[in-house]
C-alpha cells in the first residue's frame, strides 16, 4: 500500500474513514462484549452465592454482604465433597494409566508391525465409535455385575466398574496411531542395527517423540471421568467410591434449600477442569475441538 | 532352489507377530467386552422381558409394545435393505469378476462356509449366555473357588441346547478350516482379486440368511398377532397398515429416483415434467405415510413424546447455536486487540464440568420468584414464571398472556425445554466458534482479495466466498449437534424436575429412566436400539442431502 502523504491524512475524506473504522470495532467490541457477558454471568453469579450466608442465598441480593469462607470448609468436609474430590482422583489416575499404557501398546502394533489380520481387527474396533453409549450401558451394567459376583473382587461400588471399562479406548488407540505412523522407518531400522526390538524402540524412541497426543489423550480422559455422570450414577450406591460429578447432582438433588454450598460445591468440581483449562490452554483448545467428545 | 519352512527370517517375523498380537491383546480384550459384545447382548436382552431379572424370552415384544405394528414395518424394512444390499454387492462383484475374466461363481461355496460359521458361532454363544448368566446366581451364598467356578462353567458348557449348539458350530468350524486350508495350499487365495470374491460372498450369504430370516421371524410374529387379534375378536390393523406405509416407502423411493433424473434432464420442459412427476408421487407417498402418525399413536406415549422433545430440542438448538457462534467467529476473525482473551472466554462454558454448569442453570431459572431470571423478569415488569417446573408448552403461554387459547397441537416445547435449550445453546456457541475460527482460517486469503478487486462488497464477499467454504464446518457441526441431541443426557438429568412431566425428556433420558428408575432392562434395550437406528440413518441422511451441497474447497 502507497504512503499516506500529511496532506491525505488530514482530508476530510480519510476523517470520515478513520472514524468508519472508530463505529466498526467499537460496535465489534460492543458484540463481543455482550458475549462474555453471557457467558460468564452464570459463573460470577455462581461464585458470589457460594460467599453467601443461606438467607442471603434465597434471598434476591447479587453481592454478599461478607465473605463466608466457611461455606467452602463445610462443603469440602460436612457435604463430603473431599471424599468424592478424592474418588475422581484416584478413579481418573487408575483409568489413564491403564488407558494410556494399553493404548499405547495397541497403536504401536496396528501402525507399526505387520501381522495377519491387522486391519479387520483396526476396522472392527474402529466401527465401534458409532455406537451410542446408551446401548451399551445396560449389558455392560449386567457384565459388570456378573464379574463382580463370578470373580474374586468386587466391581459394583468399586473401583474396577468405575475405571476398566474405559480402559480401552479406540480413540486413544486411532489418535496414538496416526502419529506412530509418521515416524521414519529409518528410526526403527537404525534402532534394529543396534540390536534394539520394538518394546525398546516403543519406549526409547517412539514415546519421547509423542508427547503432543499422549497429552491430548491426557486431557481428555480427565475431562471424561470428570464430567462422567450416567455410569457411575449406577455402579455406585454409596459415597465411598461416588465420583465428584454424582456427589454434586446427588447434593443437588437432595439438599436442594442449601443453595450457598450448593454453589461451593459447583466451583469446587470446576476448579480443576479450569486449572487445566487455564494451564494448557492452547492443548486443550485443540483436543477438545478436535475430538467433538464431551459427555 | 530348497524352501525350508523354518528359516530365520521366518522366525522373525512369527515372534513379529506374536509381538503384536500381545500388545494389541489387553486394548483389543476390553474394547470387545465393553464395546462390541454389549451390542450382541444388548440386542438378547431386548428379545427377553427383562424386569431386573431375565424372564421370558418375548421375541419382538419390547419393540411392538414401544412402537406398536410400526416395529412390524420396521423390521421388514430392515429384512428388505438386508436383501437388497446383498443383491446390489452381489451383482457389483460379479461385473468385477466378469472384467478381469475371473471365475466367479465358484467363490459361493467358500463365502457360504464363512458365513455359516459366523452365524454358528452367535447361535452357539447365543445358547450359551443364559448359562453363564445363571452362574452368578448358583453362586451367591456359596464360599467362591476356582473349582467351583471352573465346575460350574463346564456345567453351562454341557448345557443340552448350549452343547448342542457348540458341536454344530465345531463341524463348520473344521469345514471351514478344512477349506481355508485347501484355499491357502493350492495358492488360490493369495491370487489377484480372489480373497474379495471371497469376502464379497461371505457378506452376500449374511446379509441374505439373516435377511430372509428376518423376513421369516416378522411373517410369524404378524401371523401370530393376528391370530391372537381374532382371537379376542379386536381389528388387528396389521396388514392394512403394513401395506399402506409400505406402499407409501416405495412411492418415496420412486419420486426420489425421478427427482433425481430430472436433475440430469437438458431441457427446462423434460426438467419440469419429470420435477411434476415427483412432486405428484411425493405428496401421495406422504398421504399413505400419514398412516404413520395413527401406527404411532398406538405405541409407549414415553417414546413418542421423547421424540418429539428430541425434535424441539434440535430445531430449538441447532440453528441458534450455529449462527450465533459463526457470527462471533467473524468477528473475532479481525484479529483486534484481545481476542484471544474473548475466544477462551467464550469456551469456557463448554469446558465447565456439566453437572456443576446445569446445577447453577437449575438455580438460575428456579421457579422461587427470588431466582435471578425471575427477578429480571419482576424488573421488567413481567410475571415470575415456573421455568424448569413448567410443563406447559411456551406457545400456550404466550397465547394466554394475550388471552387467547390455542390447541394442543401448536403449543410448542415446554417452558423447561426452553430452559434446558438456553442451557444447551450457552454450552455450545463456545465450541462451534472455535471450529468456525479454525473454519476460516482455512480460506484462502487470496480468494477474498481477488472477489475485493472485482468489486465485491463485504455482504458479497460473506455470501460468495465465505460462507460456501465455510459449508464442510458447518455441515460438520450441524452433524454434531443434531446427533448430540439424540445423545443428550447430563444437563438434562440435572435440571429436570418432576412437575415438568417428562416434557424435558429427550430420548437418551427415556431410555435411562425406563432403565434406572423403572427397571425393565429388556424394554429400555429395546429402546436404545430404537435410538441406534434413528442415529444411524440421521447420518445416512444427512451424508445423502448435504453430502451434495457441500463444497469442499
Amino acid at each position: 500500500m502507497a504512503e499516506i502523504s500529511p496532506a491525505e491524512r488530514r482530508s476530510p475524506q480519510h476523517l470520515v474513514e478513520i472514524s468508519a473504522r472508530v463505529v466498526k470495532n467499537v460496535s465489534i467490541y460492543a458484540f463481543l462484549i455482550l458475549g462474555v457477558v453471557i457467558s460468564i454471568t452464570p459463573f460470577v453469579w455462581m461464585i458470589l452465592t457460594s460467599f453467601m450466608t443461606l438467607g442471603e442465598a434465597q434471598g434476591i441480593r447479587w453481592i454478599p454482604s461478607e465473605l463466608h469462607f466457611e461455606n467452602y470448609t463445610n462443603a469440602w468436609r460436612e457435604a463430603n465433597f473431599s471424599e468424592y474430590f478424592l474418588n475422581s482422583v484416584v478413579i481418573t489416575v487408575i483409568t489413564l494409566s491403564g488407558e494410556l499404557s494399553f493404548s499405547i501398546l495397541s497403536a504401536y502394533a496396528f501402525a507399526r508391525i505387520k501381522f495377519p489380520g491387522r486391519d479387520a481387527i483396526f476396522g472392527l474396533l474402529l466401527s465401534t465409535i458409532m455406537i451410542p453409549a446408551m446401548v451399551n450401558i445396560i449389558p455392560n451394567f449386567l457384565t459388570v455385575t456378573w464379574l463382580g459376583r463370578i470373580g474374586p473382587i468386587k466391581w459394583i461400588n468399586n473401583w474396577p466398574a468405575l475405571t476398566v471399562p474405559f480402559m480401552g479406548s479406540i480413540f486413544a488407540i486411532f489418535l496414538l496411531r496416526q502419529f506412530f505412523a509418521q515416524i521414519p522407518d529409518e528410526l526403527y531400522d537404525a534402532a534394529r542395527i543396534d540390536g534394539a526390538g520394538h518394546l525398546r524402540f516403543l519406549w526409547t524412541v517412539v514415546l519421547p517423540l509423542s508427547k503432543a497426543p499422549v497429552m491430548v489423550i491426557m486431557v481428555l480422559s480427565f475431562i471424561g471421568s470428570w464430567n462422567a455422570l450416567a455410569w457411575p450414577l449406577l455402579v455406585t450406591n454409596s459415597p465411598d467410591w461416588r465420583p465428584i460429578a454424582v456427589g454434586l447432582y446427588n447434593f443437588v438433588e437432595e439438599a436442594g434449600q442449601q443453595l450457598n454450598l450448593m454453589m461451593a460445591g459447583a466451583f469446587i468440581t470446576i476448579i480443576p477442569i479450569l486449572l487445566l483449562y487455564f494451564f494448557t490452554q492452547k492443548q486443550f483448545t485443540e483436543s477438545i475441538a478436535r475430538s467433538g467428545l464431551k459427555g | 532352489m530348497t524352501q525350508h519352512f523354518v528359516t530365520a527370517r521366518r522366525v522373525r517375523e512369527w515372534r513379529d507377530y506374536l509381538t503384536a498380537y500381545l500388545m494389541i491383546a489387553p486394548s483389543t480384550i476390553l474394547i470387545f467386552v465393553f464395546g462390541i459384545f454389549p451390542v450382541g447382548f444388548a440386542l438378547f436382552v431386548s428379545l427377553h422381558k427383562w424386569r431386573l431379572k431375565r424372564g421370558n424370552f418375548l421375541g419382538m415384544g419390547n419393540y411392538v409394545r414401544a412402537l406398536d405394528n410400526l416395529a412390524y414395518i420396521l423390521f421388514f424394512a430392515l429384512a428388505l435393505g438386508l436383501l437388497l444390499w446383498g443383491w446390489r454387492s452381489l451383482r457389483g462383484a460379479q461385473r468385477r469378476a466378469a472384467e478381469h475374466g475371473d471365475v466367479f461363481w465358484w467363490w459361493a461355496l467358500p463365502g457360504l462356509l464363512g458365513a455359516g460359521m459366523l452365524l454358528a458361532l452367535i447361535n452357539w454363544l447365543y445358547r450359551l449366555l443364559p448359562e453363564l448368566l445363571d452362574i452368578a446366581d448358583k453362586i451367591i451364598g456359596v464360599e467362591k473357588t476356582r473349582a467351583l467356578f471352573m465346575q460350574l462353567l463346564s456345567e453351562a458348557f454341557h448345557a443340552e441346547t448350549a452343547f448342542a449348539a457348540w458341536k454344530v458350530f465345531l463341524v463348520v468350524l473344521l469345514g471351514f478350516g478344512a477349506m481355508l486350508a485347501v484355499l491357502l495350499w493350492r495358492g488360490w487365495l493369495q491370487r489377484g482379486d480372489n480373497p474379495g470374491y471371497f469376502f464379497a460372498f461371505w457378506g452376500v450369504w449374511l446379509a441374505g440368511l439373516i435377511g430372509s430370516w428376518l423376513l421369516w421371524v416378522t411373517y410369524h410374529a404378524v401371523q401370530a398377532a393376528y391370530a391372537a387379534a381374532l382371537e379376542t375378536g379386536e381389528d388387528p390393523g396389521i396388514w392394512p397398515q403394513v401395506i399402506t406405509i409400505g406402499a407409501g416407502v416405495i412411492l418415496l423411493v420412486v419420486s426420489w429416483q425421478l427427482w433425481q433424473a430430472a436433475l440430469r434432464q437438458g431441457s427446462n420442459r423434460s426438467f419440469f415434467g419429470y420435477v411434476l412427476a415427483a412432486m405428484t408421487l411425493l405428496v401421495g407417498a406422504w398421504l399413505l405415510i400419514g398412516e404413520l402418525p395413527v401406527v404411532m399413536a398406538a405405541g409407549d406415549k414415553d417414546i413418542w413424546q421423547g421424540l418429539k422433545v428430541t425434535i424441539f430440542y434440535s430445531l430449538g438448538t441447532v440453528p441458534f447455536q450455529l449462527t450465533f457462534s459463526l457470527f462471533l467467529a467473524i468477528l473475532l476473525f479481525q484479529k483486534l486487540w484481545g481476542s484471544e482473551l474473548f475466544r477462551m472466554l467464550y469456551f469456557l462454558p463448554y469446558v465447565t464440568p456439566t453437572v456443576a454448569s446445569a446445577a447453577i442453570f437449575r438455580q438460575l431459572f428456579s421457579n422461587r420468584y427470588q431466582a435471578p431470571v425471575n427477578q429480571l423478569l419482576i424488573k421488567l415488569g413481567m410475571e415470575p414464571q415456573q421455568w424448569i417446573r413448567e410443563p406447559r408448552g411456551i406457545f400456550t403461554l404466550l397465547a394466554e398472556n394475550l388471552h387467547l387459547t390455542i390447541p394442543d397441537w401448536a403449543a410448542g416445547p415446554s417452558l423447561a425445554l426452553l430452559v434446558i435449550m438456553i442451557y444447551s445453546i450457552w454450552t455450545y456457541i463456545g465450541y462451534d466458534t472455535v471450529i468456525y475460527l479454525a473454519g476460516l482460517g482455512n480460506i484462502p486469503t487470496e480468494l477474498v482479495e481477488a472477489a475485493q478487486i472485482d468489486g465485491a462488497g463485504r455482504w458479497e464477499v460473506f455470501r460468495y466466498i465465505t460462507l460456501p467454504l465455510l459449508s464442510p464446518t458447518t455441515y460438520f457441526l450441524s452433524l454434531l449437534a443434531i446427533i448430540g441431541t439424540f445423545k443428550a443426557f447430563n444437563h438434562i438429568w440435572v435440571m429436570r424436575q418432576g412437575s415438568a412431566l417428562g416434557t424435558t425428556d429427550t430420548f437418551s433420558v427415556v431410555i435411562f429412566s425406563e432403565f434406572f428408575e423403572k427397571l425393565r432392562y429388556g424394554y429400555a434395550s429395546a429402546l436404545a436400539f430404537v435410538l441406534f437406528a434413528v442415529i444411524l440413518s440421521l447420518t445416512y441422511v444427512n451424508n445423502k442431502i448435504q453430502g451434495s451441497r457441500v463444497f469442499y474447497g
